[in-house]
């Protein structure tokens, strides 16, 4: 039945979900209350003693001043910090779409199942991706506790724009796993190749945002982590050809992977 | 599609790598398997019983020949296969954080008949003293394939295809299993059980196929494969053996294995019996015993090269 495997995948995966998005809600709530602490005239000055590599190593670029504001604190302090970490959760999620299955045997049954592979492979796509904005939800539910009971002067709006960005940024990631993963077909090679992937695209990121004006700036262009600029959503709000990039590139690798799946053998 | 057949295998082959490195698993393997039979897949580990089973699920795909079941191509018909049949995997894996009904509800809800099912899922589990309300985590294997058998059968199918389904499982539970296979037959469903249990096979299937390095050697009704192929013989002598006897059925070419203790004499007697009654009637025969290979016999015998003697 259509949304069986949807359902199902939501049922194993929900724990997890609330587990993660508790966790970030709990740092981003800890970083708001940390706000007032902080003499944003100092950080200024603060941040220009950074040599730019340090400082495009947690996400800011030239836009020095908007990261001197409460929401440039935030954002430093927990979007551009965590921005690693924001790639674990659906590197594990995109893992579990196919390779989990096959490495652990239980694709056998699945399949055997009256359902074709591309089914399965779309519901639980659609039912990771939807726990993506779980997570992505319950962290902004963090920032706005955190605001609540700091009594914090924050724009919000701002504020959520970044974190709501996270979900096409954290959907791609995910697609891109679950193509490798594909591919690859064997749990672990997929696994080195997904984390190499993200090491060097922080690496280039990190690269690119500190060579501003040089050469090397294009190299950070072909890093994903890129195009989520927290200093630019700051200040612009939705980039939406960003997303829309993201979007489209998560929907060409669903697509071969797809294809992929349908053809290729299931790993014993 | 032969008449009544269900299962076509036509030139079915698998090869895995290239050049040097190629394995065949699977060797131009012609099989039919008819409608309401229980067909027994004999073979030692690595034969390619799995391989065939996988390859008729559509799990992988095969490097020339092909296959239908119920007159549809695995490949291109499998979703539509696979709502007719049940399968029960060899290596059972089963989602290790789900009590045995949640896994129930999910399978009888990917089928699409979630209530008839899981209502025959929990009079299996009944069957098979069953506990659905424990995690996977928590079976023992045995318990464990109990579930795996009760995912297959849950929903009726018209085929099982089951790969090894008995291990683990205590006699008892394996008694019930044979008494729920003679009941398939019964009702006129078909089962493809994969096996090296040769008492089980020899006691549930209708024809056994006879699978060794990814070829197969023989198909062949149980019944006729047990009476055909050699007999053991004992004679008992009143007396002493007769002078010389020994090495006249040693001599004889359908008898092997000759050997002598007192007054009685065992050997292994391919066909007829009539040379054997003529060598023996020198002495005043006492008793004479005719014991029916075991499947296992016959196995080795296959195995051995025996079978171009026989």
């Amino acid at each position: 039945m259509t949304g069986s495997v949807f359902i199902e995948t939501l049922k194993q995966t929900w724990k997890q979900m609330v587990y993660w998005g508790v966790g970030l809600a709990a740092m981003a709530l800890l970083v708001v209350l940390m706000v007032p602490l902080f003499d944003m005239q100092s950080m200024a000055t603060l941040l220009e003693s950074f040599p730019p590599v340090i400082l495009a190593m947690v996400g800011i670029g030239d836009d020095l001043a908007i990261f001197t504001t409460n929401e440039g604190f935030v954002v430093i302090g927990f979007f551009g910090k965590s921005a690693l970490i924001f790639a674990v959760y659906p590197v594990v999620m995109g893992m579990r779409i196919s390779a989990n299955e096959e490495d652990n045997g239980t694709s056998d049954l699945l399949l055997s199942l009256p359902i074709s592979r591309a089914q399965v492979m779309v519901e639980k796509f659609l039912a990771y991706a939807v726990s993506i904005v779980g997570v992505v939800v319950l962290i902004y539910l963090g920032l706005h506790v955190g605001v609540v009971l700091g009594g914090v002067e924050l724009n919000v709006a701002a504020l959520a724009e970044v974190t709501f960005y996270l979900i096409p940024l954290m959907v791609f990631v995910m697609a891109a796993t679950m193509l490798i993963a594909v591919l690859a077909r064997r749990r672990t090679v997929a696994l080195g190749i997904v984390t190499a992937f993200v090491i060097i695209s922080y690496m280039l990121q990190t690269i690119g945002a500190a060579a501003d004006g040089t050469v090397a700036e294009s190299v950070g262009a072909v890093s994903f982590l890129t195009y989520y600029n927290t200093g630019e959503i700051l200040s612009q709000g939705f980039i939406w050809p960003h997303i829309a990039g993201f979007v489209g590139l998560s929907a060409a690798m669903l697509l071969a992977a797809l294809y992929r799946y349908e053809q290729r053998e299931i790993a014993v | 599609m032969a008449s009544g057949s269900i299962i076509e295998m036509r030139g079915l082959s698998k090869t895995y790598g290239s050049g040097s490195k190629q394995t065949v698993a699977l060797s131009n393997l012609d099989l039919s398997v008819n409608r309401g039979e229980i067909f027994g897949y004999l073979g030692p580990n690595g034969a390619g019983k799995t391989t065939t089973i996988r390859l008729l699920l559509d799990l992988i795909r095969p490097s020339q020949g092909g296959a239908t079941i119920f007159g549809l191509d695995v490949r291109a018909d499998s979703v539509e296969i696979h709502r007719r049949i049940g399968f029960f995997p060899a290596e059972l894996s089963l989602w290790e954080g789900r009590t045995g009904e949640q896994i129930i509800h999910y399978v009888a809800s990917v089928r699409g008949d979630t209530r008839g099912i899981v209502k025959h899922a929990g009079e299996l589990a009944e069957r098979l003293d069953f506990d659905t309300s424990k995690k996977v985590r928590d079976l023992s294997s045995g318990n464990k394939r109990k579930l795996g058998l009760i995912i297959a059968m849950m929903h009726s199918p018209e085929l099982l295809i089951l790969d090894e389904p008995t291990g683990g499982l205590d006699p008892l539970v394996q008694q019930t299993f044979h008494g729920m296979m003679d009941e398939y037959r019964d009702k006129g469903k078909t089962v493809f059980l994969s096996s090296h249990v040769l008492s089980e096979v020899q006691a549930i299937c209708d024809r056994v196929g006879i699978l060794r390095d990814g070829e197969l050697k023989a198909v062949e009704s149980v019944s006729n494969i047990t009476n055909v192929e050699f007999n053991w013989v004992d004679v008992d002598f009143r007396n002493a053996l007769p002078a010389g006897l020994q090495q006249t059925l040693e001599d004889m070419p359908t008898i092997t294995d000759v050997s002598a203790n007192g007054s009685r004499v065992r050997m292994r007697l391919i066909g007829d019996f009539d040379p054997l009654l003529r060598a023996i009637s020198s002495g005043y025969v006492e008793s004479l015993h005719v014991e029916e290979p075991t499947l296992e016999e016959i196995f080795l015998a296959y195995y051995s090269g025996d079978k171009e003697k026989s």
